[in-house]
Parts: structure tokens; C-alpha cells; sequence
């Protein structure tokens, strides 16, 4: 809380040096035995560097992973619902706030009430439901459902922001004969940038990783996602691990590039989904 | 990663009685509300498709027999729900969830706060101290605990030879040890993101209270507990609730690394409800199960808000 690098902040500093190096252990671990062929990982320490780099276990994983697919599913699943989810939550933040009667606030606290129930406590009838739907081995399907069971925080997040924008520019465009619709499409949805970038990273982050929704509705082998892939790398390679670590890396380098492209708006997304 | 509980804000909507009356004459508010409502309409329909209608089915079909296939469907009343409290895997997954809940919350909440309050200070090499323990939180819970299962197994043992010590790291292949073994795993991965809240709220507070304590003669124990914690009342209240709620849908990390066991030892209760509706085909039974887990989940969260709402301090 002072300014000068004191004492005190020199100890802080060696706790917080010590914290991080446990917490890079693992990472460091997942690199190094990536790289490292299978006689390496038997004979030599965990944390020595590879004796030569052993791409190998990178074709094998990016093979048994099936990469362009389960890479190509879990992007497209991934991008249109998290679009989607920002157009509607948008569409519907928009009406909530500006429509101003006791329809849409109750309808607002109708879709907030949804926070409070996570999917996986009702995946259940969910499944049941969704294959009367025709939404197995269906990727819309899968989308449709992150869409209906994102759209409560996303709508909470996007509302919060919608508060903010001042309505001057939208009375002028009533006035210039606009309508509500056409105002909506060209003046406030370029408007919900900032938020959207924000809501993007959260929302991609939970979709791209998640396991139970894939596992349940796409059992086709080409509609697999990538989380999925990577539950059976492991058990499929128990002896030479390796592969496992090197399709760690591969499953999970495009939200890192995602993450750290949008880094910025990460925390002001977390800020806003906190309510403050 | 979803941040239950943040319906907890007052949820004033600030909106002007007529806020396009000179546009609109009295005759057209109705083709006003009309649009609104066209808007309003495709989200609804996600929504009560995807959630409303499931949640509304899981209701109703826990009072039949229905095995999630045949045709024949018949009201049972509460038998699923007498079953439930005579089922004792259930109780067990409950149990070993509710234990995961609670540590996890004391752990997590207690550990974000003081790396937030220490990646605060005027410490150098923040910004890397912060996003290396943020890390983790991009990766999906399945690369979690598959990365732990090594980490228990192969790699921390070695660190025995190189040491010559003998300490047993195989956390996951004693039903004692199982619990610890994935709650390291699980906190490694998310007090990152927590952190990242309590930082978030740490930098709203006000620096002049801090100063004003200072020339009251105030030193730092002092206002770490009678300004920074009360000032952090609301991201309390929104972390507590949020890694309570996360963890008892705690699914993927262990199907990656125990697969609920040694025994059935580590299965959560969502797992448990995965197995009967799809490996046993009890889909009523398991729906009632989901019915009495949603139910915990809300009275607890509505209590965590009763509570921690009520200790919180306004600017």
C-alpha cells in the first residue's frame, strides 16, 4: 500500500517469487515432457531439458486428437454461439432497457433468474429434450443450447452496460425517423463493442473447454470436439505420456492466442460480470 | 467459469417515464412495445427452449418411473424422492461434493484475497506474477486433471529420488488422500480468476481512505482490517457464491483424473446423476436427483447472500 520498495515489500516479493515458481511447475512439466521421447521421460529428471526436440509426439497427438476436425467443430461451435449469444443478448438487453415497462423489467429478472441454475444440474431432460429436437450428432444443436443456457449472464452483463450508454444519439435518430429496429442495427449495436470483446473471451473461454454438452449430444467421431478428443489422448497413450502433454499444448493453444490477443478486455469483462 | 449470483446488484433500471414521447404520440406506443418485443422475442425463445422448458420437464419427470427410452410414463408421486434419501451413493457423492464446496470455498477465497492483496503492493514484475497465476484458468478442466494425474504419479515421485526423500505424492490412489489430491488440482486452476476479482475490487477502493487512516496514525494491520476487507464486502460476496456454485458442478476435472474413484470414492454428485440417467437408463430417478441438487444449490446460494449481503459496506 506505500510506495517504497521496503523491506516489507522485499519479503512479499520472495513469497509471491516462491508461489509462482509452484505455480509454473506444471506448465514447465507439460513443455519439457512434451519434447522428450519416451526413453527420455524413464531415464533422465523431469525438469531436464530434452535432449533433442521430438516433434514426433506432436504429429502422433495432432493424428489421434484428429485436429483439423475436432478443431474445425469446436471453432465453429464455439464462434457462432458466442456471436450469436452477443447479437441477442444485445437484442434483448436493448429492449429491457430502453422499452421501460413492468413487461421488460419482469422478463429481465425472468432471464436473470437462469444465473442461478447451471445446465449441468439439468442436463438430464436437457438430453431428452434436445434428441426429441433432433439436436444429436446435430453441431446447431449444441450451439442452440450454449446459446438458451449462456444467454442469462450474458444479458445481465450486457444490460449492466446498456445503462451506461446515453440515449441522446438514439432520440435523434426517433427524431430522423428512424426506427427502433433500424436504430437498433446501426447505431446501438456498434456501440456494444467494448462489451462484446469482453463477453467474447469469458464466453469462449467456457464453450471451447467445456466437456458435458459435447460428450452428451455429438457420439459421431467427425462431430467430436476437441475437449472430448483430448479426454481419450490420455488412455490411449498411457504408456508414452508424452503424446498426452504434446496434445495438451495442441488443444489448447488457441484460446491461449485468443486469450492473449483480447487480454485487455479480460479484466474489464470479469469487472462488469461482477456487478461492480 | 459462469459467475453465479450476480443477480445480487439492486436491480433499479434507470429509465425516464416517456423516454421517446415526442416522437411517439400516445397512438403509437403500442408499435413501440411491438418492436421491443421483436427484439425481445429470439432470446426468449433460446432461453425457455434451452432452459425453461428441460427445467420444467426435470420437474415432472421426476414423479414418474420413465427410464428415458420406452414409451410408458407413469406418475409416482414422491417415491423417486423417498428413493433419494435411501440411496446411499447419492448421499455419499453429496457428502464428498459438499466437502469439495467447502474447502474449496475457505481455500480459494482466502488464497485469491491474499494474492491480490500481495500483487497489489508495490512489488516488481506484477503484471507477470499475475498472468502466470492466471494461466491456468484458460485451460479446460479435462487438461486439468489429466496434467495432475501425471504431476501425482510420475512426476512429483521423482522428485523423492532426486531428494531422497519418501513422501507419498499418489493423492489419487487412496480414497483419504483423493479429495486433497483434487482440490490442489482444482484451486491451482482457479485462483487465478479469483484473484483477478478481488484485484479488480481492490483497485475501486478509494485511495484517500487509506491515506486519512494513515495521518489518523493508522498502520498496516489496521487498515487491512477495517478498510480493505470491508471495502471488499461485495467481491466477498461474489466470489464466495461463484466458487460455491462452481464447485458442486464439479464434473470434468474428475472424470479426467480419478474417474470417481479409488471405489466411488471421489464421484461428484453430478456424476452420479450422469451415471444413472445414461449408464443405469434411470432418467426419472435421475431427474429427481438433479430436482433435490438444484434445490440445495439455490437455498444455499440465497443464504450466502443473506449473509454475506448483510456485512457489506456502501461507499
Amino acid at each position: 500500500m506505500s510506495k517504497k520498495y521496503t523491506k516489507g515489500t522485499f519479503l512479499i516479493q520472495s513469497i509471491v517469487t516462491v508461489i509462482v515458481i509452484f505455480y509454473l511447475l506444471p506448465f514447465l512439466v507439460v513443455f519439457l515432457y512434451a519434447f522428450k521421447s519416451p526413453q527420455e521421460i524413464i531415464g533422465s529428471s523431469p525438469f531436464s531439458l530434452p535432449e533433442k526436440l521430438e516433434l514426433v509426439n506432436f504429429t502422433q497427438a495432432f493424428e489421434a486428437l484428429n485436429f483439423f476436425q475436432s478443431f474445425g467443430n469446436t471453432f465453429f461451435i464455439t464462434a457462432s454461439a458466442v456471436l450469436l449469444l452477443i447479437l441477442l443478448s444485445g437484442m434483448a438487453a436493448y429492449s429491457i432497457v430502453r422499452g421501460g415497462n413492468t413487461f421488460f423489467n419482469g422478463t429481465y429478472m425472468f432471464f436473470i433468474a437462469g444465473i442461478m441454475i447451471p445446465y449441468q444440474v439439468i442436463f438430464v431432460p436437457m438430453f431428452v429434450l434436445g434428441s426429441n429436437l433432433g439436436f444429436i450428432n446435430n453441431l446447431f444443436g449444441v450451439i442452440f443450447l450454449y446459446v438458451g443456457t449462456s444467454l442469462p449472464f450474458a444479458i445481465f452483463v450486457m444490460a449492466g452496460f446498456m445503462k451506461t450508454i446515453p440515449k441522446e444519439i438514439e432520440e435523434a435518430a426517433f427524431i430522423d425517423g428512424c426506427s427502433i429496429m433500424r436504430t437498433f442495427w446501426i447505431i446501438v449495436l456498434p456501440m456494444l463493442k467494448p462489451v462484446a470483446a469482453a463477453l467474447t473471451i469469458i464466453l469462449s473461454l467456457q464453450i471451447w473447454n467445456d466437456y458435458l454438452l459435447p460428450q452428451l449430444f455429438l457420439s459421431d467421431n467427425s462431430m467430436k470436439t476437441l475437449t472430448v478428443m483430448q479426454s481419450t489422448l490420455f488412455s490411449a497413450f498411457e504408456t508414452n505420456f508424452n503424446v498426452g502433454f504434446a496434445g495438451i499444448i495442441l488443444s489448447s493453444l488457441p484460446i491461449l492466442i485468443l486469450f492473449l490477443f483480447m487480454q485487455k478486455h479480460f479484466v474489464k469483462g470479469i469487472t462488469m460480470g461482477s456487478g461492480k | 467459469m459462469r459467475l453465479e449470483g450476480k443477480n445480487t446488484q439492486p436491480m433499479s433500471i434507470t429509465i425516464s417515464s416517456k423516454p421517446t414521447s415526442i416522437v411517439h404520440k400516445k397512438k403509437r406506443v403500442n408499435a413501440r412495445d411491438i418492436q421491443y418485443f421483436l427484439l425481445l422475442l429470439p432470446p426468449l425463445v433460446f432461453f425457455i427452449v434451452a432452459m425453461i422448458i428441460p427445467l420444467i420437464m426435470g420437474i415432472y419427470n421426476s414423479f414418474t418411473d420413465w427410464d428415458g427410452i420406452s414409451l410408458e410414463k407413469n406418475w409416482i408421486g414422491f417415491t423417486n424422492y423417498i428413493e433419494i434419501s435411501k440411496d446411499e451413493m447419492f448421499i455419499q457423492s453429496f457428502k464428498f461434493t459438499g466437502l469439495f464446496m467447502i474447502f474449496n470455498t475457505i481455500i480459494q477465497n482466502i488464497a485469491a484475497f491474499f494474492f491480490a492483496v500481495m500483487l497489489d503492493s508495490s512489488i516488481k514484475a506484477k503484471n507477470f506474477y499475475r498472468t502466470i497465476i492466471f494461466a491456468p484458468v484458460l485451460l479446460s478442466p479435462i487438461l486439468v486433471g489429466q496434467i495432475w494425474t501425471k504431476m501425482y504419479g510420475t512426476i512429483l515421485p521423482s522428485i523423492n529420488d532426486i531428494f531422497g526423500l519418501s513422501i507419498n505424492f499418489n493423492f489419487f490412489s487412496s480414497p483419504d488422500t483423493v479429495l486433497t489430491g483434487l482440490l490442489v488440482a482444482n484451486n491451482w486452476q482457479w485462483i487465478g480468476y479469483w484473484m483477478l476479482i478481488y484485484l479488480a475490487g481492490l483497485q475501486a477502493v478509494p485511495k484517500d481512505i487509506y491515506e486519512a487512516c494513515t495521518v489518523d496514525g493508522g498502520n498496516w494491520w489496521q487498515k487491512f482490517f477495517h478498510i480493505t476487507i470491508p471495502m471488499l464486502g461485495p467481491s466477498i460476496t461474489i466470489c464466495t457464491i461463484g466458487i460455491a456454485t462452481g464447485s458442486l458442478k464439479v464434473y470434468e476435472l474428475i472424470v479426467a483424473s480419478t474417474g470417481g474413484g479409488p471405489g466411488d470414492s471421489s464421484k461428484s454428485t453430478i456424476m452420479h446423476i450422469y451415471d444413472t440417467a445414461f449408464m443405469s437408463q434411470q432418467s426419472s430417478y435421475a431427474s429427481a436427483m438433479s430436482v433435490v441438487f438444484l434445490l440445495v444449490l439455490l437455498i444455499f446460494a440465497f443464504i450466502q447472500l443473506k449473509v454475506l449481503r448483510k456485512r457489506e459496506v456502501e461507499l
